[in-house]
C-alpha cells in the first residue's frame, strides 16, 4: 500500500505550493511531485492595451519583484518602439535595480534561506525564522536588514517614483533624472550596502562555512544536479542584471551558447506536463529528455549560481574576490550544488551594492539626458533582465498605434521549475529511508526548493478554463488516486 | 490615538483586491475631523510592517479564500488571534509573517501599533486576473468600510475616554 506524506502549505513560500511525496511498502520514496497552482491569464488580461502601461502593470503581477517585471517591460517597450534610451537613462535604471537587489538579496537570506543554516536544518520550525536568526547572533543583524530594507526602497523611490512599485521607467529611457543632492545621498547609502553585504558574507563564513556538517551537506550528493546554466553577461561575459547577452554554460562549465533577448524563442522552449499547469522551459537545442540531468537533459537552472557559473566571474573588484574564494572553496567551475545558490545570492548582493556605488559615482549620473523620444512605428519587443531568481522574459506583439495583441512572459522562476522538481524528489529519495521521517528530513526536502527563491505567485501563463483549485495525488506509475483542495 | 487604515491586496487580481475597493471607498467617506492615514498595498510582512511604524493603531482591509458559501462574509478580528502567517493570504518567500515582523520591528525600537485589527472579507478566486470584483464580493465594499469607519469612532471615543476619564 502505498502511503503519501504532504507538506501544505510549504512554508515561507510565494503561493502556495504543495510537495505530495509517494512511498512504497517499504517506506521509501516511490515519486514526489512539486504542484503549483500559478496565477493565470494575464497574457490575456494585457491584450488591447497601450505598450506604455506595461511596466505599470507587469509590477502588480506578483509583489516580490516589482521591480524586475517594471525593467523587463520597459526594455520590452524599448524595443518595441525600436528606440535606444540614453547613457544616463541606462544607468538610472540600473541603479535603482541595483537597490533593489540588495533589498531582495538580504530579505530572501535572512528571512528565507538563512534561518536553515542559521539555526540549523533540524531546528523547531518556530525558531526557524528571521526571529531565531537575531535572537541566535545578535539583535543588530535585524536593525542592520530593516535599514539595508530601508535604503533600497528610499532609491527605488528617489527613481522609481515610488516604493516598491516604480512607475518611472518609460519606452526610451526614464521620466526624471537625479539632482547632486540626491546623487550624494543614494552614494552614502549605497557604500553602506558594501559594508552590510560584506559582513553578511562574514555572517555566512562563520556561520556555515566554518560548520563541517553544514558544508558537508552543501556539497553533499543530496542537493546536487548537473544541468545547464543561464544568466546574463556584459561585454566582458561578467555577471550582470539589468542588460546583455544571455549566455548559457553546460554542464561541464563550457560555454553552450550566447545570444541576444531578441532570438531567445530560438533557444527556449517549453514542456508541458499532465500533473501541473506550470510549464517547464528547457533548452530547445538540447532537447527534453525528461527530468533527469546532465548533458544530453535540456533542463537548465536560472538562479544565482548560475549567473556565477554561466559568466566568467563578476564586474566589480570585492565581489570578484568572493566569486574566486567561493569557485576554490567549493571544487571549482562550474558548482553544481544547489544549496551553493545561497552562498551565490550573498557574492550577488555585494556586487549589486557595488555597481550601485559605480553607477551612482559616474559623471553622467545627474545628466537630465535621460529620455530619448520614440519616433518609429511599434511593432515587436523583447525585453530581458535578470530577476533575483531568474531570467525573467518579457515578449510583447504590438499594432501600430502600440496596442499589445499578444504577450508571452518567462518568469524567473518558471526557469527553475523542472530542477525545483528534481531536486525536491532527489532530496525526497536521500533523506526518507524505511519509514523513517521526521520534522527535520522534511524540512530539508523544504530547503531543495528554497534555495531556487522560487516565486509561483507570478508564474504565469494563458490557459482556458478555470483555475486549478484542486489537486490530483498520483501513486508512484503516475494514476490519480484522489483529488484534494489546495488551499489552506 | 494615530491610526492607519491600510488595503492589502493586489488590484489587478480580480477578487483579491477588495481591500484597496474598500480603502477607495473610505477615502471618499472619511469625516474631515477625523485624521487617519490611509493606504493602498501590495505587500505582506516586513514590507507591510514598515509601513505601520509610527502608528498607534492598525486596520488591515485584506482578502481570504473561503468556501462558496461563505463568499461575501466578513471577519472582524485581531492580528493576534490570527494563525501565525500572515494577515490572510498575503505570505511570502522573502518575507515573514506580519506577526513576527512587528515583533522584529518592536526589537529594533520601531513604534508599531499596539492594536492591530483585520478585516477580511471572503472570497472564492484570486487566481485570474482583471480589475473588476465578482458580485457578491463587490456588494462587501460599502459595509466593510462602514465596519472600518464605527472601528476608528469606536476608537476615537475610546481615546477621548482615556484622555478624559472624568468628563
Amino acid at each position: 500500500m502505498t502511503q503519501r506524506i504532504s507538506i501544505d502549505p510549504v512554508t515561507r513560500l510565494e503561493g502556495h505550493g504543495k510537495i505530495e511525496i509517494f512511498l512504497d511498502d517499504q517506506g521509501n520514496v516511490a515519486n514526489s511531485y512539486f504542484q503549483i497552482p500559478e496565477l493565470r491569464g494575464f497574457e490575456r488580461f494585457v491584450v488591447g492595451r497601450p505598450i506604455e502601461e506595461m511596466p505599470l502593470l507587469t509590477n502588480r503581477i506578483c509583489g516580490v519583484c516589482p521591480e524586475a517585471h517594471h525593467m523587463a517591460a520597459a526594455k520590452a517597450a524599448d524595443a518595441v518602439y525600436h528606440v535606444d534610451p540614453p547613457r544616463t537613462g541606462k544607468m538610472l535604471r540600473e541603479l535603482l535595480y541595483s537597490a533593489f537587489y540588495c533589498t531582495d538579496h538580504t530579505t530572501h537570506f535572512y528571512a528565507l534561506g538563512g534561518p536553515d543554516f542559521v539555526m540549523g536544518p533540524d531546528a523547531p520550525v518556530a525558531e526557524r525564522n528571521i526571529l531565531g536568526v537575531i535572537h541566535k547572533v545578535g539583535l543588530e543583524i535585524g536593525g542592520k536588514v530593516i535599514q539595508m530594507r530601508k535604503y533600497g526602497h528610499n532609491v527605488v523611490e528617489m527613481i522609481g517614483g515610488r516604493k516598491v512599485h516604480p512607475c518611472t521607467s518609460i519606452p526610451g529611457g526614464i521620466t526624471k533624472g537625479i539632482t547632486e543632492e540626491q546623487r550624494k545621498e543614494i552614494e552614502e547609502m549605497g557604500r553602506w550596502a558594501i559594508e552590510f553585504a560584506q559582513f553578511s558574507l562574514k555572517l555566512f563564513n562563520d556561520i556555515v562555512l566554518s560548520n563541517k556538517s553544514y558544508v558537508d551537506l552543501i556539497l553533499g550528493d543530496v542537493y546536487t544536479h548537473r544541468t545547464y546554466y543561464m544568466g546574463l553577461v556584459d561585454g566582458n561575459n561578467k555577471v550582470n542584471f539589468y542588460d546583455g547577452k544571455v549566455r548559457v554554460a553546460d554542464p561541464n562549465g563550457k560555454e553552450f551558447v550566447k545570444y541576444e533577448p531578441k532570438d531567445y524563442a530560438q533557444h527556449v522552449a517549453e514542456h508541458v506536463e499532465p500533473w501541473t499547469y506550470l510549464k517547464f522551459p528547457y533548452l530547445k537545442n538540447v532537447g527534453w529528455k525528461g527530468f533527469v540531468d546532465g548533458i544530453d537533459s535540456g533542463i537548465y537552472m536560472a538562479t544565482p549560481l548560475s549567473r556565477l557559473n554561466a559568466a566568467d566571474g563578476m564586474a566589480t573588484p570585492l565581489a570578484q574576490e568572493q566569486y574566486d574564494k567561493f569557485y576554490a572553496t567549493l571544487g571549482g567551475k562550474p558548482v553544481h550544488q544547489r544549496l551553493a545558490i545561497h552562498w551565490a545570492r550573498l557574492i550577488e548582493l555585494l556586487y549589486a551594492a557595488e555597481r550601485w556605488v559605480e553607477l551612482v559615482t559616474d559623471p553622467e549620473i545627474t545628466s537630465p539626458n535621460v529620455h530619448t523620444k520614440p519616433t518609429q512605428k511599434p511593432t515587436e519587443g523583447i525585453g530581458i533582465v535578470e530577476a533575483p531568481r531568474g531570467t525573467l522574459t518579457h515578449h510583447y506583439w504590438t499594432d501600430e498605434l502600440g496596442r499589445v495583441t499578444k504577450a508571452n512572459l518567462i518568469v524567473g522562476t518558471t526557469n527553475n521549475y523542472a530542477p525545483i522538481q528534481m531536486s525536491t524528489k532527489k532530496a525526497a529519495e536521500s533523506l526518507i529511508k524505511d519509514g523513517n521521517v521526521n520534522e527535520g528530513l522534511l524540512n530539508m526536502v523544504e530547503m531543495a526548493f528554497r534555495a531556487y527563491d522560487p516565486c509561483f505567485g507570478c508564474a504565469t501563463h494563458s490557459l482556458p478554463g478555470q483555475m486549478p483549485l484542486e489537486i490530483t495525488i498520483r501513486d508512484a506509475d503516475g494514476n490519480p488516486l484522489e483529488v484534494l483542495k489546495q488551499f489552506c | 490615538m494615530k491610526t492607519i487604515i491600510v488595503g492589502l491586496g493586489n488590484p489587478i487580481l480580480g477578487d483579491d483586491g477588495v481591500g484597496w475597493k474598500v480603502v477607495e471607498e473610505l477615502t471618499r467617506q472619511m469625516p474631515t475631523d477625523l485624521s487617519v492615514g490611509l493606504e493602498c498595498l501590495s505587500v505582506g510582512g516586513i514590507g507591510l510592517m514598515e509601513h505601520l511604524i509610527g502608528y498607534d493603531r492598525a486596520i488591515i482591509i485584506d482578502a481570504f479564500i473561503a468556501d462558496k458559501e461563505d463568499l461575501g462574509s466578513i471577519l472582524i478580528q485581531k492580528l493576534d488571534n490570527l494563525p501565525n502567517y500572515s494577515a490572510f493570504h498575503i505570505s511570502s518567500a522573502h518575507d515573514t509573517s506580519l506577526q513576527n515582523a512587528i515583533e522584529l520591528g518592536k526589537r529594533m525600537g520601531a513604534q508599531l501599533p499596539v492594536d492591530v485589527t483585520v478585516i477580511g472579507i471572503a472570497i472564492q478566486r484570486i487566481s485570474e486576473f482583471g480589475e473588476n470584483l465578482s458580485p457578491p464580493v463587490a456588494e462587501c465594499v460599502p459595509q466593510a468600510a462602514h465596519i472600518a469607519l464605527n472601528l476608528l469612532k469606536e476608537n476615537v471615543t475610546n481615546s477621548r475616554e482615556e484622555s478624559h476619564p472624568h468628563g
